[in-house]
């Protein structure tokens, strides 16, 4: 099952299986320089987290300082857009260092505390119940494009206090900027369009809250612009990422959660027993077994060892978080889906300054999400053979999951 | 009875992400540079106060008994 060639971070079964191919790695070689793809790849959990609580050895301003084309390839007519891409992403909080990150960050933080958005649990419970009251009397769906995608822009909708009208405008948006993570030659071409539609659909908003602020996060951006933290740019690419980092992990949390509980239906009987009891745990453990995030990337700031090597500055560093979080010094019998996991410090959230920042709401959302399937739907068959992930090295992301339940079972 | 407990943040490490006053709200809080303070080390159970070191994004919480000096978290080695 497991392709022989060790730096093939592509291979349609690396893709399929990430867990098979980087447990090989970890064991082999947990600081292991790629050669194919010219970059390091991290797997061992002492490692990843030593890496990420290093934030003054290791950049995370990607966009800024490499210069490699995107991959898989684009068709070659369409490479001037990635320069718009850079532009775009370069701009964004997650792609900065100290002293800068500190600062935009500290604009942006109250927002996304667990005790602030602890306040958001009603919303978030009644818009999982109404999307799952039309879908219940159905007995199957497609969870990724008629739950888990829509769920986490209503959010965000919200969150942007926008006009309920402007909701599938928004959630067409939220699709094109999917396609940062897609692996079609043409993808840049959505994708760019996108990220134009939300520039252009946040400008006037931003002018607005600018004049009137509220307390929605667009408000707590422009904010940032008036005390001098944020650029105009800063402050339209930054709801983009609000838009896109919101949308797509929470899609592959519910997405690789629910097919994780599919699979191990002791499982899911035991979630079943006690939903709102062991959602907490459980949401947890779906983090860790399969990840809405597989990894991420930083480049060295200076010559760094790590594991007996030595990373030379301005090498390109891909840390996997999903084989952190299988790694057997960290996780006792780590291949096991055990949603009663506890301690459980995965490191899908990332750790140190860049910890994820919209954590909080992802665990909410997930909460929210486990406890009610489980509290509504006796059980749920997958409704296909194989289930098949976007070519990605970042992302996790199933292309769908059509599953159907017995309404007679209840 | 619960034993005292030695709390602390290291300062050098914490950002500020308040994982810790969601999970022990009464032992920690944020000061005025948005860092977390200990304020009271018996404010909540032995247990809540491990789980908000382990789960510190930032590794930033050492946790001791009081009575021995037996470090509790970050464990050793």
């Amino acid at each position: 099952m497991t392709p022989t060639d060790l730096d093939d971070l592509f291979a349609p079964e690396v893709i399929a299986d990430p867990y098979s191919y980087f447990a090989q790695l970890r064991e082999a070689d947990p600081v292991h320089w790629n050669e194919r793809f010219q970059l390091w790849v991290i797997t061992g959990y002492e490692e990843v987290v030593w890496l990420l609580r290093h934030h003054e050895l290791f950049s995370s301003a990607i966009m800024k300082h490499s210069t490699s084309p995107p991959y898989p390839p684009v068709d070659p007519e369409d490479l001037p857009l990635f320069d718009e891409v850079r532009e775009f992403r370069g701009d964004q909080l997650v792609e900065q260092d100290r002293p800068e990150h500190l600062h935009q960050r500290g604009v942006v933080h109250e927002y996304f505390t667990p005790t602030a958005m602890e306040s958001w649990r009603p919303f978030v419970r009644n818009a999982v119940r109404e999307l799952l009251d039309e879908l219940e009397p159905l007995g199957r769906m497609d969870v990724l494009t008629v739950f888990a995608a829509p769920l986490p822009v209503r959010i965000i909708a919200q969150m942007m206090d926008v006009p309920f009208e402007d909701r599938d405008h928004l959630r067409e948006l939220a699709d094109s900027i999917l396609y940062m993570n897609r692996g079609e030659p043409w993808r840049l071409r959505p994708l760019t369009e996108g990220m134009r539609g939300i520039v252009e659909y946040a400008a006037p908003l931003v002018e607005e809250r600018l004049e009137c602020p509220g307390d929605d996060f667009i408000s707590i951006l422009a904010r940032g612009e008036k005390t001098g933290v944020f650029t105009r740019h800063q402050v339209l690419v930054n709801t983009g990422l609000l838009l896109f980092a919101g949308h797509e992990t929470t899609m592959n949390l519910i997405c690789n959660g629910l097919l994780a509980l599919i699979r191990h239906p002791d499982q899911w009987d035991r979630l079943r027993a006690d939903p709102a009891g062991m959602a907490r745990l459980a949401t947890e453990e779906c983090l860790r077994y399969d990840p809405p995030v597989k990894s991420t990337q930083r480049i060295a700031a200076e010559d760094v060892e790590l594991g007996g090597r030595t990373i030379r500055k301005g090498d390109r560093i891909r840390w996997i978080m999903a084989a952190a979080n299988r790694d057997p010094s960290a996780f006792p019998d780590p291949d096991r889906f055990d949603i009663g996991r506890q301690p459980n410090p995965h490191v899908s959230f990332g750790s140190g300054i860049h910890y994820c920042l919209g954590v909080a709401l992802a665990r909410m959302e997930g909460q929210e999400v486990f406890r009610a399937l489980a509290e509504r739907f006796p059980r749920f068959e997958l409704a296909t053979e194989e289930v098949a992930y976007q070519p990605s090295i970042q992302f996790r992301s199933l292309k769908s999951l059509p599953v159907t339940w017995n309404q007679g079972d209840r | 009875m619960s034993r005292r407990l030695n709390v602390s943040v290291d300062h050098s490490r914490c950002v500020g992400n308040a994982m810790c006053l969601a999970t022990a709200p009464g032992v920690f809080a944020h000061n005025a540079d948005r860092q977390s303070e200990v304020v009271d080390p018996a404010g909540d159970t032995e247990e809540e106060i491990l789980e908000a070191a382990f789960n510190c994004p930032t590794g930033a919480i050492r946790v001791e008994v009081a009575e021995t000096g037996e470090r509790l978290f970050p464990r050793a080695g």
